[in-house]
């Protein structure tokens, strides 16, 4: 507090914060940057020894992507599964938040703690069982076999997290909507749903993001026809060579659904963050 | 008849049971109190009432039909809660007409009635604000037309006015009599604030640790508690309450606060136990009120010596704070002992003064009970 007291001593603090923090975003940020420019750069350009920054852009690698290596069905399928996935786990998500955290479901938390528990298993252990399993089913290669297993990879999650912004909510709201007449459902939709609404944006950010990007049980479970856009990148490895073209554009429109994602919830984004801290 | 308990109850697990046995019959368009500290239940028997709460044992009717196991929802109670509970989503217009909406209620009536509300609560011109754009009263006085709206059965209020300040608190409190006296909704009315509940309940239930003390009109509950807790707990400054010994002397029985010291005098009060056929013995509780003390410059047959420690002025009225010299066993639950005195009489710090009872107005307790003696 002393030094606070000093005059300028806050502001030279505060200079030094706002540099701090402008250097984390520029590291951040230059990846990105970086791979956009990449995907812009001729293969000659890419190889260059030191980073070339200027050079005349060319749309060859966009061109590449689309016609040799199909790129519109890979991206097609992953907004299907994702986007479908993303609004049933909310849905459901929302309906077992509020029965976990509002109703007095018998053993409720230990509930809670087990679906979480289901998180914790590394993916890779259980991939040969969903692909048995999903072959016998006759859903490999199906985007209905994908968003099934999204849904039940991201449910747990996004029951967690809704759980959390729910507790938040004073019972009076609830009880207040029960003696007007509401029954649980309608409480859920026109009570609950609104007030929490930020805090359902980032759930549906994180399920969002995480099935768009999700690699190893779309490689196993899909091959032609249901391939998602990171099963398709990761293809650009190829055994003499790497694409980076191909990478870096690939990458780019990888980005424009999610920050078309973000942008549309951003309003709610910030306050649901902060949703627990400040009330 | 509008709400009749029957020895309802309420545990918790293991704990003791937060409501124990209480029974009450409460009476159409009554203004009904419960009152008590906090944690003695009054809000959980509130909450049994709305169906908010289940009841372990016991029974629950309004207008007649056992309501015990039907859901608050089914009630057809309103509520208003000591947050206020307002939709925050919602705008003060659409707060008041979700139940009437629920209830499939014309829409032109909605309206009709949201802006008869709205005028009767001065509303009107915040109708379609949103309750994080209102003041702490106004607010409130959105969460008192959200239940008025209704014309519910029974009224429910949990401590709604301890979130505001002194001034609007005293305000709304005169609102919401004059409220009550106009509409005669049935009103059950949760508080801890014994002067709240004193001006405006038709009667007033105290409770405490779960068990009903007493109910009866604010009159009775002041002049003739039923319980040293209830003397203790209604009534600002609080009820003095001494020591004192029941006494015979003939067919005339009295009781006696005996100075601690040579010299200091005592209090004889002629005790009246008609109906009483064998007395309790020696030791009892002697309630009497700061208004009920007068204060003498000189010695009396039946006085009692004090000491004045300070003078609290009051505006219309003042109390002494007075000490009884090396009489700390004699005062109970508290050293001082305090007397109303007039605003302009003028007492020094540590000036000896004589306490002699004004009429006869007292009240006995049993010393071990606490429960009063008739």
């Amino acid at each position: 507090m002393s030094d606070r007291a000093k005059p300028g001593s806050g502001r030279v603090w505060g200079g030094v914060m706002v540099a701090l923090l402008g250097g984390f975003v520029l590291l951040w940020l230059f990846p990105i940057y970086w791979i956009v420019l990449t995907s812009f750069k001729t293969p000659l350009i890419i190889n260059e020894k030191t980073p070339v920054f200027f050079f005349t852009p060319t749309t060859e690698n966009y061109r590449h992507l689309f016609t040799e290596f199909n790129f519109a069905r890979p991206l097609w399928n992953s907004l299907v599964v994702t986007s479908i996935s993303t609004v049933i786990v909310i849905i459901l998500a929302l309906l077992a938040a509020y029965a976990l955290a509002r109703m007095d479901v018998p053993g409720g938390k230990n509930i809670a703690v087990w679906m979480l528990s289901l998180r914790f298993m590394p993916p890779i252990a259980i991939v040969i069982p969903f692909f048995i399993a999903w072959q016998r089913l006759g859903i490999i290669d199906t985007h209905l076999g994908l968003i099934l297993v999204y849904v039940s990879f991201n449910l747990p999650f996004a029951v967690w997290m809704l759980r959390g912004f729910l507790v938040e909510v004073p019972r009076d709201l609830d009880e207040a909507a029960m003696l007007d007449g509401l029954g649980h459902v309608a409480i859920l939709r026109r009570i609950i749903f609104p007030v929490i609404a930020p805090g359902v944006a980032v759930t549906a950010i994180f399920t969002f993001v995480f099935a768009f990007n999700e690699y190893l049980m779309a490689l196993v479970l899909t091959s032609r026809n249901a391939s998602t856009v990171p099963v398709t990148v990761a293809k650009f490895i190829q055994p003499y060579s790497i694409l980076w073209g191909d990478v870096g554009a690939a990458a780019t429109i990888q980005l424009v659904p999610i920050l078309i994602v973000v942008f549309l919830l951003q309003r709610h984004i910030m306050r649901g963050i902060s949703l627990g801290a400040v009330k | 008849m509008t709400i009749v308990l029957t020895d309802i109850t309420k545990a918790y697990g293991a704990s003791p049971p937060a409501v124990r046995g209480v029974s009450l019959e409460i009476q159409d368009g009554e203004f009904f109190t419960l009152l008590g500290p906090s944690g003695c239940g009054k809000t959980t028997t509130l909450r049994m009432i709305a169906g908010l709460e289940t009841v372990t044992s016991g029974r629950i009717e309004l207008k007649g039909r056992d309501v015990t196991n039907v859901p608050a929802r089914d009630r057809d109670v309103a509520m208003v809660f000591q947050s206020y509970a307002l939709y925050p989503h919602m705008t003060v217009r659409q707060n008041l007409g979700l139940n009437l909406q629920v209830r499939k209620v014309p829409r032109a009536e909605i309206k009709q009635r949201v802006e008869d509300v709205g005028r009767m609560l001065q509303l009107d011109h915040l109708l379609d604000r949103k309750p994080g754009q209102l003041s702490g009263g106004q607010r409130q006085r959105v969460a008192l037309g959200r239940a008025v709206i209704r014309r519910p059965n029974v009224f429910l209020m949990d401590e709604p006015l301890s979130n505001l300040d002194l001034k609007l608190r005293e305000e709304t409190r005169t609102e919401l009599k004059k409220l009550h006296e106009n509409l005669r909704i049935t009103t059950v009315y949760v508080t801890h604030d014994q002067s709240e509940a004193l001006v405006l309940s038709d009667r007033i239930a105290v409770m405490h640790d779960g068990v009903l003390l007493q109910v009866g009109n604010p009159q009775e509950v002041y002049r003739r508690p039923a319980d040293v807790f209830v003397a203790r707990f209604i009534g600002s400054p609080s009820i003095n309450v001494f020591s004192g010994e029941l006494k015979r002397h003939g067919t005339q029985l009295t009781v006696e606060v005996q100075g601690p010291e040579e010299g200091s005098g005592g209090l004889v009060l002629p005790v009246n136990l008609a109906h009483q056929v064998t007395p309790p013995s020696g030791k009892v509780l002697v309630g009497i009120r700061p208004e009920d003390l007068t204060l003498h410059r000189s010695p009396g047959p039946g006085t009692l010596r004090a000491v004045v420690e300070f003078v609290q002025p009051m505006g219309a009225l003042a109390y002494a704070v007075l000490r009884i010299p090396g009489g700390e066993h004699l005062v109970q639950g508290r050293q001082d002992v305090m007397a109303a005195i007039g605003p302009d009489d003028i007492y020094n710090r540590d000036e000896a003064v004589w306490l002699d009872i004004r009429g006869s107005r007292f009240s006995l307790f049993d010393q071990e009970s606490g429960r009063a003696i008739a």
